[in-house]
């Protein structure tokens, strides 16, 4: 009796190996399945309530905005972007063409002026959103887009 | 003795499996609470990065009536497969990329009537000074493939706009913090 093993201590045994093989189950399912979440924000571009689609003007006034084209490049599969004439190749060199232009509206008495991006209907979504984070980095809330940029010449 | 020596050495080795079953358990735990099983209406897709993004809240949502719509290539199942897409390419196939309301897919030719109910549902009870009609007070959130082409984008923030639908949002991906300000 003293000298009494494990039996005696529990004398009813479990088979755990069913268990076992349910939760072997349960855990490939969910590893199969799991995939990180990802973080998830987003951009209000609440619509003009009272302006409607306004299409796109041939004659802009260059001093009324910062316009930035975009044109999709089929050959090379790669986006171009232009500030008037210049073609912008890296974010920081289109970050600061936009702070100059911006500082320069802002300086002509015209502090609302939108950026407006003119792009042609084959760009990637993600190059527009690079344009508009851009902005929004720049502190300009005024963000317009247009449609129908004609091709390089 | 000898005998009860020889009885003890031929017990068959116990194998210990609480130790198991204890990470076993927390596995399990650690996957079935990882597990994004609550929004199915979040089609798989690749967001573009934008670190200026502004968090989702979902504190601020439960008050707000939403409607997503993702904008997606064409899934390759029933015979349909897009080499271009496929490969990491820039489909540019127009009728390859789809709008998708609560897992239910619309072209741009037949998505309007379901914009038009959706506004319908949630209407603004004052007509609104600066449009001068009744608009509805649904917010939007697009979320559209990084390789979508703007011109589908654009033609939805359009479509939204006529059924009165104006509370529009568009969602990014935020960067890890490694990333971030490049």
């Amino acid at each position: 009796m003293a000298g009494g093993g494990m039996d005696e201590d529990n004398p009813v045994a479990i088979n755990v190996t069913p268990l076992i093989d349910v939760i072997f189950c349960l855990c490939v399912f969910f590893m199969c399945s799991f995939r990180f979440k990802q973080l998830e924000g987003k951009f209000d571009t609440w619509l003009p309530k009272g302006k409607g689609n306004q299409g796109v003007s041939a004659a802009t006034d260059i001093l009324k905005e910062v316009r930035i084209a975009m044109f999709w490049d089929k050959d090379a599969q790669k986006t171009i972007r232009r500030m008037g004439t210049r073609e912008v190749r890296s974010n920081e060199e289109l970050q600061t063409l936009i702070r100059d232009s911006y500082r320069d509206l802002v300086l002509a008495n015209n502090p609302d002026a939108p950026v407006t991006i003119d792009a042609q209907a084959a760009v990637p979504w993600n190059e527009v959103m690079t344009v508009v984070n851009i902005c929004k980095r720049e502190k300009i809330d005024k963000i317009e887009f247009a449609l129908g940029a004609p091709p390089p010449q | 003795m000898r005998k009860r020596k020889k009885a003890e050495c031929g017990e068959p080795p116990m194998c210990n499996l609480i130790a198991m079953v204890d990470i076993m358990f927390l596995l399990l735990l650690f996957f079935m609470l990882g597990a994004d099983m609550g929004r199915r209406e979040l089609a798989e897709l690749v967001l573009p990065k934008a670190d200026q993004v502004k968090p989702d809240d979902k504190k601020e949502n439960t008050t707000d009536v939403y409607t997503t719509i993702n904008v997606h290539h064409k899934y390759p199942e029933g015979g349909f497969r897009c080499a271009v897409n496929e490969e990491g390419g820039v489909c540019r196939e127009s009728d390859h990329w789809l709008y998708a309301i609560r897992g239910r897919e619309y072209t741009a030719a037949d998505i309007k009537p379901r914009l038009d109910e959706e506004a319908a549902e949630a209407m603004e009870t004052e007509i609104d000074p600066a449009a001068g009609q009744l608009l509805s007070r649904r917010k939007v959130l697009i979320r559209a493939d990084l390789a979508a082409p703007f011109g589908d984008v654009n033609k939805l923030i359009e479509l939204c706009g006529s059924a009165k639908l104006y509370k529009i949002e568009v969602a990014a991906a935020q960067p890890p913090p490694e990333e971030m300000g490049k």
